[in-house]
Order: structure tokens, then C-alpha cells, then sequence
């Protein structure tokens, strides 16, 4: 946890770590809830979801932790909690499906709903947030062939194989190797993180074993955080009906974004930053109009 | 201050080249925008250099380009605060007592610093290493462990996030250079270890909860010739491991995380037969050791776990088969455990080195020097790699300390980090690693 204010080569205020956290080294998402000013983590190599007071320091317990048979959570990858309906929500690539809970789930407990299946699109789900004022899901997921990478939006309320009822993704978009998205819950403006404009490089193995017919990228063909400025990584911002292959309304990019990588994206809608985080760093920009509500593509998306 | 300047302007217009008029176009104008930026009065090597790179960087059609996305608001925009750390943090730590060469693995900046092994003392300044791997042609990632061969005069590490290989490099090799050979990995592989007298290398595996064994001088995407892996093995979240060919064992440092791997990537189809399901658990921290010859889903042969061991996130491991010791870096609480190599159970260390005079700070690496009789511990948290009497124990200061960066300077703590919140109430920004 970092001042807000924090700026140069500075220490984290305060650190959650430890055997009793029941953490790990690999956490790819975090949710701040601040009714109850509680925080959400996935612990992708314990299979559960955490929770933790928001003030929680040092070695400490988890509040609840959500783990266990009934959970069904093999590798939970990305977190969002909603306060008003009293749901977290997490996405799980190797269950292929976004699954949501009670907010004061514990234990070995059975989700509410779970969006999953060929007809949702969903594959490698790396960004989910909830909106609970125009009631949707947005979820950030990818697939290595090209298609069905981008952005997809369910019905808040969606539960099993059912189709998302706006997708932003395709060549025009530029979407591919990204990771967290947000929603600001003023406007519904969707942010998302994305590292490179390449998608995300093959591993080499499924699970223990070599992937077949895989085959080492050539040296200058290298991964996400190279110096490539044609295909750097970026902020995207989107309007809350945006549908299709459309490019961002408005974007952040430049050596700013390509140092951090842009892999994380947070808001701070009061003084209206946004935060965006990758690699070994973060960046704070301030962008008052990224949080009004942005006009339609093919306008001049001047603000009034 | 005046070369900060410079190369920060011409990255600058290098950014906005995509709305530059084309190469041929640029041929017809001999007044070049870089150039002209350059030689005004302030030119130097670091500038030119950047401006040359940058130029032969394709241009037209990427997001550097002015023109995309038609119509947005926002773009090149600057930060209004940076937080990263410029220096290296160490990592994994091999030791060549034949040499006298000690190898660290920088996890932060993607290099490899190889030290004298007498390096270090009671300076504030940072040590000055005798090779630097480091660049864009190391393929160096978010590395962790490293080895060394001493006879061949090689080291390893292991891309443990980025890349998924492991690289392999020479005494003669320094600055930004290719690796002399490298072997792909499955993801999430942590640690290295050799075996010279067997030929082979084993690997530790987080994401599988994996142990798996190569031929040394494996290539490309050569397979396994073993892996130990499943729940029977108690392999939990996999760190340090070494391999012991004198007791015929490897020993290994577990965090104690557990869940099934199941297809997750994007280039993996959506229905796989994954069998099973079972659920994700927390056990305490372990040290494990299994038969070296072992294959498949096989119990180990003997743990040490439980709370009297204090393990908390051990991370590196080594063994002094002189005297049948195995030390630990316990990264939870800041300390280094040494145990009797033939313990097992919740047995207490043997010896604890932990307080505020040993200057050990988030240790993720030791290693143990039986000709001279020391011990070192690379300190994630603190910028340092710290040497001790082999023996020492308690809360005791150092004999000397190698830096990588100046001392007090802080460390941001990052591990690839890969998302954000803003937390209101505290006026905070959250990242988990």
C-alpha cells in the first residue's frame, strides 16, 4: 500500500505478507470495497479468494477466505466486488468462467451464478469489474487466435451459457495483450490496461508437458515489456454502450504507459486520477476529462 | 542533468516520428526534427544513441502514431507521478568457491551482476560487479533462481515470470549479449539446480507443484526426461531446490499454497479433460525431500514442517554436505534457518540468524561457502547481499555487504505487478504482487 502522493523510487507504507495471510507471490487482481472497507484478493495457487480488512498490516489473517470443493475455483485470476448488491465476483481462466459470490461468503461455500460456456466467449478471462448502477459485468478476456479478444458485457444478473450483450474487440480496436479493466461508476466510462498490441506470447508447456509443435520466437520477436514504441501497451477508455470493433474514445500511451507496461488500472474519481501499474512500477495521470461521459465514435469527442 | 534532458527530449520526438513524413519524404528534407533537436548545443552519445535505435523502429500503423485512435481525447500524455525503482534487487545467488566469482540474479532491471566472491565491505556506495548480463539480447525476464558450473565456466537462471526459459551464460560473457544457450520451461519455474556428476538440471515448478529433471545440456524445447508432480509428492508452491547427489535426494522449499493446474492460457481450447477436480488448500511451509531418481506422483521420502521449524515463505535453499546442514531464506519473517540435513518433523533450526543487526530483509536466496566459511544471503528487500561466519547465529551484524544501489536507498517491492486499486478512505493505492 502506497500514499497516494507517493512519487520516485519510495517504499510501500505498509505490506500484507506472510505465511498466516494465506497469500502467495502471484496475485494478478485486487478490489477495494469501501463500504466496507474491506479488500478482495484472488491467491491463484491456493484456488480461493481472500478477504482482509482494509487496514490489515503485517502478518495477519484473512477476514474470510472463500476456498474449498463447493467453490469450484481452480486458479482465480481478477477480483470485483459490489457493495450494493452484496456480491464479489471473480474470473477464473482455468475454469473459463466469471463466478460470482455472496459478498460475506466463507469457507467452502457454492456460487450464486456462474457465466461460462462457448456461447459467453469467454477463454482467458484476465479483467472483470461490476457496474451496479447500470447493472452489468465487464469482463476482459482472450483468446489466441484473434478472435473474441476484447471486452464483454453481461446483464449483472446472467447466469450460465448465455451470450454478452456488447462486445468491443477486433482489429480496430487494437486489443490483445491486456489485463485489468475498471469502470468509473459516475459515467460508466470502461478503463482498461493493456501491455502490448501484440497478443500475449504462447507458453511453452500445457501444463507439465511441452506444448506441441510450439516453437521459440525469434530473439527481436520478444514479449510484452520490450521497447517497441509501434506496438506499446496503453490506458483505452470506453463509453458504457460501446459495442463492436471500435477504437478507444480515449487513451493514455507514450513512455509513461510503455515503462509501467499499463497491465493494472486503477481510479481515483474524486481527484480524478487514474493509476496504471505493470511491471516493477506505477504511474498517476490526471485527466479530469477521461471521467466525464465520452461521445460516440466519429464525433470530435471534444467535451462541452 | 543536462544528458537527462537531452534523452528525454529526443524520446520524446522519437514518440511523435509516426506523424513525421515518411523516409522518402524525410530524404527530400535534409532538416531531420532529431537531428535538428541534436545538434543545437547540447548533443551527446546517450542522446544519438537513443535517436539512432529509435529510427530504425517501424513506424507507420502502431499505436505511436498520432492519427490513432481517430477522434479520441487524451494521447501522449506524462505522468504526474512515477513510482519504480531504478536500481537492481537481488534474487537468487549461486556461489563459485573454485572461481571466486558469486553470481546474483537482479529481478528488477532483468540482469544477471556476477561479484568477486571477496567483493563487499562497510561502504555505503554500491559494489561494483566485475560482469553485468544485462539487455534485450539476455532475454532475461522477471528472473529467480540462478546456478553456476564451475568447470564450464557457466551460470543459469530462470525466467520466472516473462519468457518461461531458462538462459544459460558464460564468465566470458557481459553487457547485453545473447545467452549461449537456453531451454524452454514451463511457466512459473522458480529455481535450478545442477547435477554435474549425473549431467542432469532439476527445476522447480510454483503453478504445476513440480519438480522437473532435464539433461544439463538441454536445448530449445527439449522435454523433461522426469517430472515429479500430483498431490502425493506434497510439492505446495515450489521455491528453492537443490539437488543432492551425494544422498541421492532433492530437497526443496514449498510456501505451502496448493491448487490444481488445469489449461488456462488463451491458446488452450475451452473443454479439456482435466479429470478430477480438486480444490485449492493452504498448508503450512515445508522442506521436502524426494528420491532423485523418483518420477510421477510419489510421497517424499522424509518433510520438515510444522511450528517449531518457524518456516514462513521459504524461498532459496542450499545444503553443506561438509556439514550436513540445509540453510533456509525465510522470507516471512526476515530471517535464515539452518537445519540438520537429516531433520525431519516440526523440528526447531538449528540455528536462526534474524534481527535488526544482521541486516537480513526479505532474504530470498543463501548460499553456504564451506572453503572459507561463510554464509550469504541476498536480501530482496533491502538492496544489499549480506556475508556472515558460516556459524553465526542470532542477532548478529554482518562481516560485509555487497549493494547494488546506495545505502538507505528504498525498494518499491514489485514482482511484475499486474494490478491496481484506489483505496478512499486512506487516501492509498493498493497493489498486490
Amino acid at each position: 500500500m502506497f500514499a497516494r502522493l507517493a512519487n520516485g523510487n519510495v517504499a510501500p507504507k505498509r505490506v500484507i505478507e506472510g505465511q498466516a495471510t494465506n497469500l502467495s507471490r502471484t496475485m494478478h487482481g485486487i478490489a477495494y470495497d469501501a463500504i466496507h472497507d474491506e479488500i478482495v484478493i484472488p491467491v491463484a495457487l491456493g484456488g480461493a479468494v481472500l478477504v482482509f480488512k482494509a487496514d490489515a498490516a503485517g502478518e495477519v489473517p484473512p477476514l474470510r477466505a472463500i476456498q474449498g470443493t463447493r467453490t469450484r475455483l481452480v486458479r482465480p485470476h481478477t477480483v470485483a466486488v459490489d457493495p450494493v448488491n452484496n456480491e464479489i465476483l471473480t474470473a477464473d481462466p482455468s475454469m473459463r468462467a466469471v463466478v460470482v459470490f455472496e459478498r460475506t461468503a466463507n469457507g467452502n461455500v457454492a456460487p450464486k451464478r456462474v457465466i461460462s460456456g462457448p456461447a459467453t466467449g469467454l477463454l482467458d478471462i484476465v479483467g472483470l469489474d461490476v457496474d451496479p448502477i447500470r447493472n452489468v459485468i465487464v469482463a476482459a478476456s482472450r483468446k489466441g487466435n484473434g478472435d473474441k479478444v476484447g471486452i464483454f458485457v453481461f446483464d449483472r444478473l446472467a447466469n450460465g451459457d448465455v451470450a454478452p450483450k456488447q462486445f468491443i474487440g477486433g482489429p480496430n480496436s487494437k486489443l490483445a495483450h491486456f489485463r485489468q479493466v475498471t469502470i468509473d461508476p459516475a459515467t460508466g466510462n470502461i478503463f482498461l490496461a493493456q501491455q502490448n498490441t501484440r497478443m500475449k506470447q504462447m507458453e511453452a508447456y500445457v501444463l507439465d508437458k511441452p506444448r506441441e509443435g510450439f516453437k521459440l520466437k525469434d530473439e527481436d520477436d520478444d514479449d510484452s515489456d520490450s521497447g517497441r514504441l509501434d506496438t506499446m501497451g496503453f490506458v483505452a477508455v470506453y463509453a458504457p454502450d460501446d459495442n463492436g470493433d471500435i477504437p478507444p474514445r480515449a487513451i493514455i500511451k507514450g513512455p509513461g504507459i510503455r515503462l509501467a507496461g499499463a497491465a493494472g488500472v486503477a481510479l481515483n474519481t474524486k481527484k480524478k486520477e487514474i493509476i496504471a501499474v505493470g511491471g516493477n512500477g506505477f504511474q498517476t495521470f490526471l485527466l479530469p476529462d477521461f471521467f466525464r461521459a465520452l461521445k460516440k465514435p466519429g464525433s470530435t469527442n471534444q467535451q462541452p | 542533468m543536462r544528458r537527462i534532458a537531452v534523452t528525454v527530449a529526443a524520446a520524446l520526438v522519437l514518440l511523435f516520428a509516426g506523424s513525421q513524413p515518411s523516409p522518402q519524404a524525410r530524404a527530400a528534407d535534409s532538416r531531420d526534427p532529431i537531428e535538428d533537436l541534436l545538434a543545437e548545443d547540447c548533443v551527446d552519445g546517450t542522446a544519438m544513441a537513443i535517436a539512432q535505435a529509435a529510427s530504425r523502429l517501424p513506424q507507420e500503423g502502431g499505436v505511436a502514431s498520432d492519427e490513432w485512435p481517430p477522434h479520441a481525447i487524451g494521447g501522449v500524455i506524462p505522468p504526474i507521478r512515477s513510482v519504480s525503482d531504478p536500481f537492481p534487487t537481488f534474487d537468487g545467488i549461486a556461489l563459485d568457491t573454485e572461481n571466486d566469482r558469486v553470481i546474483l540474479s537482479d529481478e528488477n532491471r532483468h540482469s544477471l551482476l556476477v561479484y568477486a566472491r571477496s567483493a563487499g565491505g562497510s561502504s555505503s556506495d554500491p559494489t561494483e560487479p566485475v560482469q553485468w548480463v544485462f539487455g534485450p539480447k539476455t532475454r532475461l525476464g522477471y528472473i529467480a533462481g540462478v546456478e553456476v558450473d564451475p568447470k564450464r565456466r557457466e551460470f543459469y537462471t530462470v525466467n520466472n515470470d516473462s519468457g518461461d526459459l531458462m538462459t544459460v551464460f558464460s564468465y566470458d560473457d557481459h553487457g547485453n549479449v545473447q545467452p549461449r544457450r537456453t531451454l524452454s520451461l514451463p511457466h512459473q519455474s522458480w529455481d535450478v539446480s545442477l547435477a554435474p556428476r549425473r549431467d542432469e538440471i532439476v527445476i522447480s515448478v510454483q503453478q504445476s507443484n513440480a519438480l522437473s529433471f532435464y539433461k544439463r545440456g538441454a536445448t530449445g524445447t527439449a522435454a523433461p526426461i522426469r517430472t515429479i508432480r500430483g498431490l502425493a509428492t506434497e510439492l505446495e508452491d515450489p521455491h528453492g531446490t537443490f539437488f543432492d547427489e551425494a544422498h541421492n535426494e532433492i530437497i526443496t522449499a514449498n510456501h505451502g499454497n496448493w491448487t490444481q493446474i488445469r489449461p488456462y492460457t488463451p491458446y488452450d481450447p475451452i473443454v479439456t479433460d482435466v479429470g478430477e477436480y480438486k480444490s485449492g488448500a493452504f498448508h503450512p511451509s515445508a522442506i521436502t525431500f524426494h528420491a532423485a531418481d523418483a518420477s510421477g506422483d510419489v510421497s517424499p521420502l522424509r518433510t520438515i514442517e510444522g511450528d517449531l521449524t518457524g518456516l514462513n515463505w521459504p524461498m532459496g535453499i542450499d545444503v553443506d554436505l561438509t556439514h550436513d546442514e540445509i540453510a533456509v531464506a525465510n522470507y516471512g519473517d526476515s530471517s535464515v534457518r539452518i537445519f540438520r540435513r537429516g531433520d525431519k518433523g516440526s523440528v526447531q533450526p538449528v540455528r536462526v540468524l534474524r534481527g535488526a543487526l544482521t541486516q537480513i530483509v526479505g532474504p530470498v536466496s543463501v548460499a553456504i561457502d564451506t572453503k572459507h566459511d561463510e554464509l550469504w544471503v541476498a536480501n530482496y528487500g533491502d538492496h544489499t547481499a549480506v556475508v556472515f561466519p558460516r556459524t553465526a547465529s542470532g542477532n548478529v551484524r554482518p562481516k560485509r555487504t555487497i549493494r547494488n544501489a546506495p545505502k538507505d536507498t528504498p525498494t518499491c517491492g514489485f514482482t511484475n505487478a499486474s494490478a491496481a486499486a484506489y483505496d478512499s478512505k486512506r487516501d492509498e493505492i493498493l497493489v498486490p504482487n
